[in-house]
Parts: C-alpha cells; sequence; structure tokens
C-alpha cells in the first residue's frame, strides 16, 4: 500500500489523479493517509528544508509491513553536499526503506488553465513514482524516458513522461511479488 | 609418460594488486567492513571452525550488510576471492573525478565489453565498479543496452552506490545523487576535476580477430572460385543474449568451420572436399542471410571495424557463348554463382561425385518444402 501525506494544504483532485497514476505504475493501492505538520526544526538558514532531517522528524502515520509513506510538500528541499557538489534535491526517499519526499517547489507554475494543471500533475505524478521506485530498490535509470532517470538531467525533456520504462518496470513488480505481504 | 600440464598449474599473470585488498584472514577483525566481490559490503562476524566433507576448515563468517545474508569463507581462499577493504575516502574522490570526466569511447565488441566488464567487477575494486558503471552509460547513449548488458548495469550500479554510501557514510539514496549528479551534471554546472585515477589494469587474454578475408584462407583463388562466405551475424554486433546463452551454437556457423588451409596448391582430393564444402558454404550463405533478416539488430547499427571488410575487385563475368569477359553486364549477386561454373577445372572423377550431391538434393528438398497438409481435408 503507499500512503500519500500531505505536509502543506493540496487541492483533493491533485491527490486522487496522484493516487490515480501511482496505482497504474505499480499496481498497488494507494490513498491519501492525512496530513501533517512540517517539522519546522530542520529548516536551514537558507529556508530549505534538509529532505533527509526532514522524513526522519516528521510525524509518522499508521502503516504495515511493506507500506510506502510518500510526504508531499512545496518548501525546498536540500541534500548534504557530496564530493561534487550539492545535486539539486527534487525529492529524497529510503532507498529500499519506507519514507520518500517529494517538493513541488521545482515544478512549473500549476497555473489555472488546464493545460498547466494537466501538466503540474504530470509531474507531480514522475517524481512521485520516482520517488516510490526508490522505495521499491529502482535505481536511476540511463533512459529519459523513464521516471527512474535523475530529475536534473539535461537529456529530460521538459514534459517528462510519468512511466517506468519495462526494466524497471519488471524489476519493481518483481520486488514486490516478494515483499512480504 | 607424461601428460600435459594440469590448468592449475599454469602461470597466471601477475597484475598489480587492487587497493586495499586484503591477502592474509589474519587482518580481518569482528566488525570490520569488506567488500566481497559481486556481493557487496559485508562484516566480518568471527571467525568459526566447521567440520566439512569430514574436513575441519577454519570459516571467516561475514553478513551483508544490504540484506544480513552470512558469507562463510574459508580463511585459506580469503586472499583468492579479491576480498577487500571498503573503499578510502580518497580512493572515492578519485572514482568520482572519474566518472565526471569526458568519456567517449565505450568498447563496441560486445564480447569483449562483457568479458572485461565482469572481470572488472570481480578485481578491479571500487574504480573497476566505476568504470563498469561509466562504460555501460556511455553506451546508453549510442544505443539501448541489451537485456544482459542492462542488469549488468544495474547490479554495477547497485554494487557503486553502497560502497559509495558506505564510504562516506550517507544513504544509498543520497549516495546515487551523488553518482549521478557526477556523470549527469545539470545543464550549466561544470566540475573542478583532478586527473582521474588510471583504469584497472585487466588480465590480457588472446582476442580472435577475424581478419581472413573471403578469398584468401580457403584458397579458393587458386581453385577458380570467387565464393563469398557469409557474414557471421552477430559476431560483432549486439547480441550478447543469444550468443551468451549459447556460445557453441554461435560458433557452429558454417563460416566459422571451414577448415584452414595452407597456401600452397591443395592436392586433388583435398580440392575435392574444398570444392564440397564451399558449395555447402553457398547454402548456408542463402541461410544466413534469410536469418539475418530475423536478427533484432538492424544491419546499419553493427560497428564496422577498420580495415576488416575487404572489397573483392569487381571480376569480369566470363560470356557464356564466347568465354570473354562480359564487361557491361553487372550481374546481381546470386546470379553470378552459375556464371562461375565454367571457371572450375573440369575433371573427370568430379563428374562421378556430383550425382552423388545431386541425388542427396533431389531426395532431401522435396521433403523439407513440402507443404504441411491442411487439417481439413481427410482422405
Amino acid at each position: 500500500m503507499i500512503r500519500i501525506v500531505t505536509l502543506e494544504a493540496f487541492d483533493p483532485t491533485d491527490i486522487q489523479a496522484l493516487a490515480r497514476t501511482l496505482f497504474q505504475a505499480f499496481g498497488l493501492g494507494t490513498e491519501h493517509a492525512g496530513d501533517r505538520a512540517l517539522p519546522s526544526d530542520v529548516e536551514q538558514d537558507d529556508g530549505r528544508y534538509d529532505a533527509e532531517a526532514l522524513i526522519a522528524e516528521v510525524a509518522p502515520v499508521k502503516t504495515f509491513a511493506d507500506d510506502k509513506v510518500l510526504y508531499l510538500t512545496s518548501v525546498p528541499l536540500a541534500l548534504r553536499p557530496g564530493p561534487l557538489g550539492e545535486p539539486p534535491c527534487w525529492g529524497f526517499a529510503q532507498y529500499g526503506g519506507e519514507k520518500a519526499v517529494v517538493s513541488t517547489s521545482r515544478f512549473p507554475a500549476r497555473g489555472v488553465s488546464e493545460a498547466s494543471i494537466d501538466a503540474w500533475r504530470k509531474r507531480l505524478a514522475r517524481e512521485s513514482i520516482h520517488a516510490v521506485g526508490h522505495l521499491w530498490d529502482l535505481h536511476h535509470c540511463y533512459d529519459a524516458r523513464c521516471a527512474m532517470h535523475p530529475s536534473w538531467s539535461p537529456s529530460l525533456p521538459a514534459s517528462p513522461e510519468a512511466d517506468l520504462c519495462t526494466f524497471d518496470r519488471d524489476k519493481s513488480e518483481r520486488k514486490i511479488r516478494l515483499a512480504k505481504t | 609418460m607424461k601428460g600435459p600440464p594440469a590448468r592449475h598449474e599454469e602461470p597466471k599473470e601477475q597484475l598489480p594488486a587492487v587497493e586495499g585488498i586484503i591477502s592474509d584472514a589474519g587482518e580481518l577483525e569482528p566488525g570490520d567492513r569488506v567488500v566481497y566481490p559481486n556481493q557487496g559490503v559485508c562484516r566480518i562476524t568471527g571467525v568459526e571452525s566447521k567440520e566439512i566433507a569430514g574436513q575441519k576448515l577454519d570459516l571467516v563468517r561475514m553478513e551483508r550488510e544490504e540484506d544480513g545474508a552470512a558469507v562463510l569463507v574459508p580463511k585459506g581462499k580469503v586472499p583468492t576471492i579479491g576480498l577487500r577493504k571498503v573503499a578510502s575516502g580518497d580512493q572515492i574522490e578519485g572514482v568520482f573525478h572519474y566518472l565526471a570526466a569526458q568519456y567517449d569511447d565505450p568498447e563496441l565488441d560486445w564480447k569483449v565489453r562483457h568479458r572485461d566488464n565482469a572481470d572488472r567487477l570481480i578485481a578491479g575494486g571500487v574504480l573497476g565498479v566505476a568504470e563498469v558503471v561509466k562504460g555501460l552509460h556511455a553506451l546508453s547513449r549510442i544505443r539501448p543496452l541489451p537485456a544482459k548488458e542492462r542488469e549488468q548495469y544495474d547490479n554495477a550500479r547497485h554494487l557503486l552506490v553502497h560502497e559509495v554510501a558506505v564510504s562516506l557514510a550517507v544513504p544509498p539514496g543520497l549516495a546515487e545523487d551523488y553518482i549521478d549528479y557526477a556523470l549527469m551534471p545539470p545543464t550549466g554546472v561544470t566540475f573542478k576535476l583532478k586527473p582521474p585515477p588510471k583504469p584497472v589494469e585487466l588480465p590480457s587474454r588472446p582476442r580472435r580477430k577475424v581478419t581472413r578475408t573471403d578469398d584468401e584462407d580457403l584458397g579458393l583463388d587458386e581453385l577458380g572460385l570467387d565464393l563469398e562466405l557469409p557474414e557471421v551475424p552477430g559476431a560483432e554486433g549486439e547480441t550478447p543474449d543469444a550468443a551468451a546463452a549459447a556460445p557453441d551454437e554461435a560458433g557452429a556457423l558454417p563460416a566459422l568451420d571451414l577448415p584452414e588451409v595452407p597456401d600452397v596448391a591443395a592436392p586433388q582430393g583435398e580440392a575435392d572436399e574444398l570444392l564440397e564444402e564451399a558449395e555447402e558454404a553457398e547454402e548456408a550463405e542463402a541461410v544466413a542471410d534469410e536469418d539475418e533478416d530475423d536478427l533484432p539488430v538492424r544491419k546499419e547499427e553493427l560497428p564496422q571495424k577498420k580495415g576488416k571488410k575487404v572489397v573483392p575487385p569487381a571480376r569480369p563475368e566470363p560470356s557464356p557463348h564466347t568465354g570473354a569477359p562480359d564487361k557491361k553486364k553487372p550481374a546481381p549477386r546470386k546470379a553470378e554463382k552459375p556464371a562461375k561454373a565454367p571457371a572450375r577445372p573440369v575433371r573427370p572423377e568430379r563428374a562421378e561425385a556430383k550425382p552423388k550431391v545431386e541425388k542427396k538434393k533431389a531426395a532431401t528438398k522435396p521433403a523439407a518444402k513440402k507443404p504441411a497438409p491442411k487439417g481439413g481435408k481427410k482422405k
């Protein structure tokens, strides 16, 4: 089961659309598990939130074995700098774990037109599939059409597809089949 | 009588050991973290004695960190399995500078690539794993990876992510972001890179290169034949699945099974055998041409090796009436075959041997081409 938890107010229709897409991508039931407050102590001096600390500090929701929790927020997230600098953060997931967070701060504006809202929802779905994919042990994919392609990659199209490639789909299905529940 | 030396007695090529390799089981202490090639990061939990098949063995017990799987290695085997310490900070820095460096030279021969990558994963250390990831990533920009290599790429990435994560003490998700930030930097981002470390040295193997041309090896010029041998589909192309699954089958194609013929003129009996084999090669060519269309790799995608393809000089066709070369009429490839018949040496004993072959063909071909009876009609 995938449980979506919002850390701010989101449009319910957006959440419904996201739940549908996640169900199609992974074949797992998806529901909105409520709202939680954003932990304020993980905010950095530059106004961004430490993604790693955020999912460690946020109030938990009730889960069962193999449940995955996806937190949605609109605040900008930050990661620890690596040997070559800090990678841009669209979200963060515990690889093979339970919790992931996706930020909409880097998305294009949601706007009010149907097209812009659709594009925004599609991007939200893509980043959510990416984060939940990491929770199911998927690595990044070289295929720019796959949702597991790195979100900052220059080869990513402006409106990327919210779908997994064949290899990642097979791998995630295998992992889900082998899950405890 | 002394036979050939056993395989295990053959001298092995000594390569410089990878940094951090554990050459003595005495170096291991409980709680140490080591990298088991192709398995990942393990934690030493202790040494225990067990009796296995009547032998008392001292075994080093390890636990794979990823899933807690237990690994038992005999103490005496520790130096030979490539067990090594987790990469140090300097090594990891070198790996990132290597990943971010330019790389435009992926190995195109899938056999060499697959074998080298397997060697790198086992004996190349963390840099070897990074080389596999980078090499296959560079190749994926040219064309999608075949299934086996896609899996190898994923496995290598998995090993690299976990080793980087352990070495830098970050979660694996973050380690993968670091790796891909170096591999695929965002637009406008440039790194100040140090010279990347020296690539991993691999054991040199005799590489079998098919350099012979169509006519040279069979000595067909001397026999007056101008046969075109079939190209082996998949010899250089991207079909590791088929050939990896059945490497013997790939080698069983008729073009590879042709015997090597010395440069000197063959005796008459041998020449007859060669002629028959050449006829079989002609038939196999037709089959190979048909099969080529079924391959998943398009012909234009196959890499062309320099200096391998030798275009035979255009041979003038002898006129059927005069025997003089006909320069105006360029006959198609298949239409050339009947025209080559007069060029063969005429021998009386050949006339005896030929009908045998024809009889065989007459006996086998109609049976093979006979259409299956349709189920609707019953006599």
